[in-house]
């Protein structure tokens, strides 16, 4: 039997983990924690009815613990899959992880948006976000830097998304010789399987720009 | 008086006299909501700790917080539970070692006092009494935080 090429596998990884986070993601924002604010809304009932300012007082902390968790188990969901891709689109998608971005590592993003917003289908903006994460992350591992630009520009038959720091950049010969670059590698190889590009510049102490072009099916 | 924002620098600072950290930085509870945020620093190399939240449980404070134990990382990345992203305020300020202590008011901890150092060490029995001496006054100054009083 002849294997098919590595392409379609590594496509079907991919896609089949990006269903698995999806389903874990959903569990966790409609199941799980449809639950738990159901036990919220009841805990705050018990509470109004207990007249011992010490059983009160402890009712009234566990409702402050399972806010908190309620919070908890939301960030999670959002940052494992944007539920908003589908429904609002993938500017504001990458807009609202912008903020939670700048909420957990302090690092302000100004996103930009050039021209008509089109429909991008679910695997593409799926693919395109997926980049943007990436590229925001290694901006808080490694630009040392305290803001970040995410440019969006639309075309008739194309979107192109640059994400650019100016922090310290890197040697990217050196980089892609040592071989740990994996997650660099993984942004090219996302933006490829749909038919995309991905290019990734940087210059030591002036900072680094990933760059990539989707190609919008009308 | 003093407001509460100079008795606390004013503790912070005596707390950076007293041990030889680089970083000073206090995380607590909102007054009105239960978002944890980094109010107060001192050493610090830029603003982002101003935009950073607590995630509860997660980071060195998050987990000081959540657990109400102290904890300390001599060695960062290398000696860490979890991703490194896990430690926003460790990237953010470049951190290699940390010690921090819960911040308790009411018998319930509220918030975090933590100390940043910029090289690996390990901490001494003398850090950890003056971290926790300096945390026991600003405990005392919760209470203007949280109401009016
Ligand atoms: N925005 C950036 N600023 C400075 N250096 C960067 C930036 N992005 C990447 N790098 C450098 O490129 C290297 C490779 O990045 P890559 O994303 O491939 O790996 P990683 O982030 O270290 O690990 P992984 O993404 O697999 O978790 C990093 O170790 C870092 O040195
Ligand atoms: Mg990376």
């Amino acid at each position: 039997m002849e294997l098919k090429s590595g392409n379609q596998a590594c496509s079907y990884i991919i896609q089949s983990q990006e269903e698995e986070i999806k389903r874990v993601a959903l569990e966790l924002h409609e199941s799980i924690n449809q639950n738990l604010y159901t036990l919220q809304t009841g805990l705050n009932f018990i509470e109004s009815g207990i007249e011992q300012p010490e059983l009160k007082n402890y009712a009234k902390e566990m409702s402050g613990l399972m806010e908190r968790t309620i919070r908890e188990v939301r960030l999670l969901s959002v940052e494992l899959y944007p539920n908003t891709l589908s429904t609002l689109g993938l500017t504001a998608a990458v807009k609202s992880y912008a903020k939670l971005f700048t909420n957990t590592f302090g690092i302000l993003i100004d996103v930009d948006s050039q021209g008509e917003e089109k429909l991008v289908s679910d695997p593409e903006s799926l693919a395109a976000f997926r980049v943007c994460q990436e590229a925001l992350i290694n901006i808080a591992k490694y630009a040392d830097t305290d803001k970040a630009k995410i440019a969006f520009t639309w075309g008739e038959f194309s979107v192109k998304i640059e994400i650019k720091d100016t922090g310290k950049g890197f040697d990217t010969n050196k980089v892609m010789e040592s071989g740990r670059s994996m997650g660099i590698a993984a942004m090219g190889e996302r933006m490829r399987l749909v038919g995309g590009q991905c290019n990734l510049t940087s210059e030591l102490d002036k900072g680094t720009t990933v760059s990539i072009v989707l190609p919008i099916q009308s | 008086m003093e407001s509460l924002k100079e008795l606390i620098l004013t503790e912070c600072d005596r707390l950076k006299q007293g041990v030889p950290c680089d970083f000073v930085g206090v995380a607590l509870q909102n007054r009105n909501d239960p978002d944890i945020t980094w109010p107060y620093a001192m050493g610090n190399r830029n603003e982002k700790y101003k935009y950073i939240t607590v995630r509860y449980g997660k980071g060195i404070a998050g987990k000081v917080i959540s657990s109400g134990t102290p904890m300390g990382i001599t060695n960062f990345p290398e000696t860490i539970l979890g991703k490194i992203t896990d430690y926003p305020i460790m990237l953010a300020e470049k951190l290699v070692a940390a010690y921090s202590v819960p911040l308790v008011w009411n018998g319930l901890p509220k918030g975090a006092l933590l100390i940043g150092y910029r090289n690996a060490r390990q901490f001494d029995e003398h850090e950890e009494q003056k971290l926790r001496e300096v945390a026991k006054h600003l405990e005392s100054f919760l209470s203007s935080h949280f109401t009016d009083e």
